[in-house]
């Protein structure tokens, strides 16, 4: 008897206890008043009953399969005691059924706890990642000094097999890969930053609603495109363009480059900027701009002196936000930026980014007890902390942002 | 009791293409409307009103909701230019320039006509900078002395200077709400308009501050010409020369505030006035 069978029969037997306390309760309601309507009662007597069976099934395996597994039973047996506990429950709660019986109150109890649940669904999930990469990290760090680690200028992450080994260093200097990984956002942010601010601005002051209408879902299918979809663009259209346009200029520019890497990530990310400040910018009170325009002052003047101004925390907001999705960003790195960890700030050389190194290191065969597989979680950690900081720094400005004309 | 909707029946063609009763005329007219006729989309909001409005005087404008009267205050200083689907025709001149014109420069139009709103909209700056917002937009100080100058003055027309002197550093949206609207005319009359509209600019004040607002009103009536929507017919008998009444876009009655509001001649003023609509 596997679960799945055991599952379903208890559903089902749910949906029919479901039924004989409406039954009951319906009856009772024929000749008094009832504190609750019938359905609640019906729904109590199902509700109970299946959390009570299931928890004994879980309770029942935990204790087994860990703590005494020398009382082992067949499935069966446990199967049969599953639909003895449902049933028992549903004795229980059926009896208590009267008029004054309190069912609306225990059920709305019973929602409440499981959206509580529900809520903290994802927090907890967030501890147990973080958790799970502090875990790793700290072993890294035994192998590795976190200083050298923090502030070493020098990414070679191959431990030597060999003495004489070539390019295996060993050596684990984060700089160059944050470094890289700033670039790159920084030039994304050049990018997007203006045209997505300025496309907002166009869009939510100066745009007929049919213009907008159409040029905003089509901005906001560039947020749609698969990363690796910008990483062709980035690889066959603008890493070529770059290198023969610096050919042009007598520049020789390999032909992966952080400047092609951040270009196409500033094309992905202009949406984030965009649709944000576009929200924002339209949250701007009407009577601010007449007021504004009132006193004889151009559309661009009241862009530039009251509606910016006003909605400039939010707008901050959605360029931290864009900033954290570009840290974040893998694919178009590691098509178009390469994998070579150079600390450098020219940005028509190669470099390589937090989360290629990351993906480098955990691809293929892996030995946990190695820095090499170990170090990809303390980058994880750091860029974790990060992007969290961002976040929080984000929300911050935006959350200030509405307590401002409310 | 009477049955209102039938009241509302007959008063509706009633309505229907009457002409204006009373003078519309002034000795010294400072805009002059011919004809304006006012649609959003292809429902009119305004039927063929003509209007003068003197100098010096605070016209008052009143009529229950949707009748047409803020939609015409806003055609004064062509706000309603920010309204996409709002359609003006007709004439209006100011200082002997139509500026319903396509070609009049509405930046210029705006800073000759102020207009201050229903709801307090100081802008998220400090009390200085809401006031001196306008004249440095403008141009109108060469310097900080010039600058403080216009301000302060501003400042003490709109009888909030003595109020807000120690802070004006403070950000406009701190100080009260009927504090706020004072503020608000004080950044209109910064750059000196020659006509001011109020559109309704009490209804979210509480007594005091509206009769604070009153007082100021008739103040600058030496100074400026003012054009007011209320929707409190004491409001418009208290600080007002001429009335006018609007009834589902049409200018019904124009006349003297006294006339309008003791002896009106048609009958829609009539039944607004003692109450029987509004």
């Amino acid at each position: 008897m596997n679960m799945t069978v055991i599952l379903i029969t208890l559903v089902l037997l749910a949906a029919s206890s479901y039924y004989v306390g409406l039954k009951k309760s319906v009856s009772i309601q024929k000749s008094e008043k009832l504190h609750s309507a019938p359905i609640y009662h019906g729904s109590l007597i199902a509700i109970y009953s299946l959390i009570v069976s299931l928890l004994f099934i879980s309770m029942w395996r935990l204790f087994e399969n860990y703590l005494y597994p020398e009382f082992s039973l067949s499935k069966n047996l446990i199967f049969f005691l599953s639909l003895l506990v449902f049933l028992i429950t549903a004795l229980i709660v059926f009896l208590k059924i009267e008029k004054n019986f309190r069912a609306r109150e225990k059920v709305e109890n019973i929602i409440e706890i499981f959206l509580l649940i529900c809520s903290t669904v994802a927090i907890l999930i967030t501890i147990g990642i973080l958790l799970s990469v502090i875990f790793e990290a700290t072993r890294f760090f035994s192998m590795v000094p976190i200083t050298d680690f923090l502030f070493g200028t020098h990414w070679s992450p191959q431990i030597p097999i060999r003495e004489d080994q070539v390019g295996s260093s060993g050596a684990f200097g984060a700089i160059p890969l944050f470094t890289g990984t700033f670039l790159i956002a920084f030039i994304a942010m050049i990018i997007a930053g203006p045209i997505g601010l300025m496309s907002a601005i166009y869009m939510s002051e100066y745009a007929t609603k049919k213009t907008r209408d159409i040029i905003k879902p089509l901005t906001e299918i560039l947020a749609g495109i698969p990363t690796v979809v910008y990483g062709f663009f980035a690889v066959i259209v603008v890493a070529p363009f770059i290198r023969s346009s610096g050919e042009y200029f007598g520049l020789n520019i390999a032909s992966e480059s952080a400047l092609a890497a951040g270009l196409v990530m500033g094309i992905m990310i202009i949406p984030f900027v965009s649709s944000i400040s576009d929200d924002v910018i339209n949250a701007v009170p009407q009577n601010l701009k007449d007021g504004s325009l009132g006193v004889g002052a151009t559309k661009s003047e009241t862009i530039v002196k009251v509606i910016i101004p006003a909605a400039l925390p939010g707008i901050i907001g959605g360029l931290l936000l864009a900033i954290s999705r570009a840290i974040g960003e893998t694919m178009i790195v590691v098509m178009a930026a390469g994998m070579s960890a150079n600390l450098t700030a020219n940005p028509l050389e190669a470099v390589t980014t937090v989360t290629v190194q990351i993906l480098v290191l955990l691809v293929g065969d892996q030995e946990f007890d190695s820095p090499k597989t170990l170090a990809a979680f303390a980058l994880g950690l750091v860029l974790f902390f990060m992007t969290l900081i961002l976040n929080y720094v984000a929300l911050n400005i935006v959350r200030k942002y509405r307590e401002q004309y409310e | 009791m009477f049955d209102n909707e039938e009241l509302l029946k007959e008063t509706k063609s009633q309505a229907l293409n009457s002409e204006t009763v009373g003078n519309i005329h002034v000795d010294d007219p400072r805009i002059i409307a011919k004809n304006i006729n006012v649609f959003y989309g292809d429902k009119p909001a305004i039927n063929n009103a003509s209007i003068d409005i003197g100098k010096n005087e605070v016209l008052a404008m009143i009529g229950p909701s949707g009748c047409g009267k803020s939609t015409f205050l806003r055609c004064l200083n062509r706000m309603n230019d920010t309204i996409d689907t709002c359609r003006v025709e007709g004439e209006l001149f100011l200082d002997n320039e139509n500026i319903l014109d396509k070609k009049t420069d509405v930046v210029s139009l705006r800073a000759k006509v102020g207009m201050v709103f229903q709801k307090p909209n100081p802008f998220p700056k400090s009390i200085y900078d809401n006031v001196a917002y306008g004249p440095k937009i403008h141009g109108m100080a060469k310097n900080k002395i010039e600058l403080d100058e216009i301000v302060f003055k501003s400042l003490d027309k709109a009888g909030l200077f003595e109020e807000v002197k120690d802070r004006l550093d403070a950000p406009g949206t701190s100080i009260s709400g009927g504090q706020q609207q004072r503020l608000c005319i004080a950044r209109t009359i910064a750059v000196s308009p020659e006509v001011i509209l109020m559109d309704e600019p009490c209804s979210a004040l509480d007594p005091i501050a509206t009769a604070k607002i009153e007082e100021l009103i008739y103040d600058l009536k030496k100074n400026f010409t003012i054009v007011i929507v209320t929707h409190a017919m004491q409001q418009a008998a208290r600080v007002s020369q001429r009335t006018a009444y609007f009834h589902l876009g049409n200018l019904v009655e124009v006349g003297p505030t006294s006339k309008i509001f003791t002896t009106p001649q048609h009958k829609l003023t009539e039944s607004y006035i003692t109450g029987r609509f509004g």
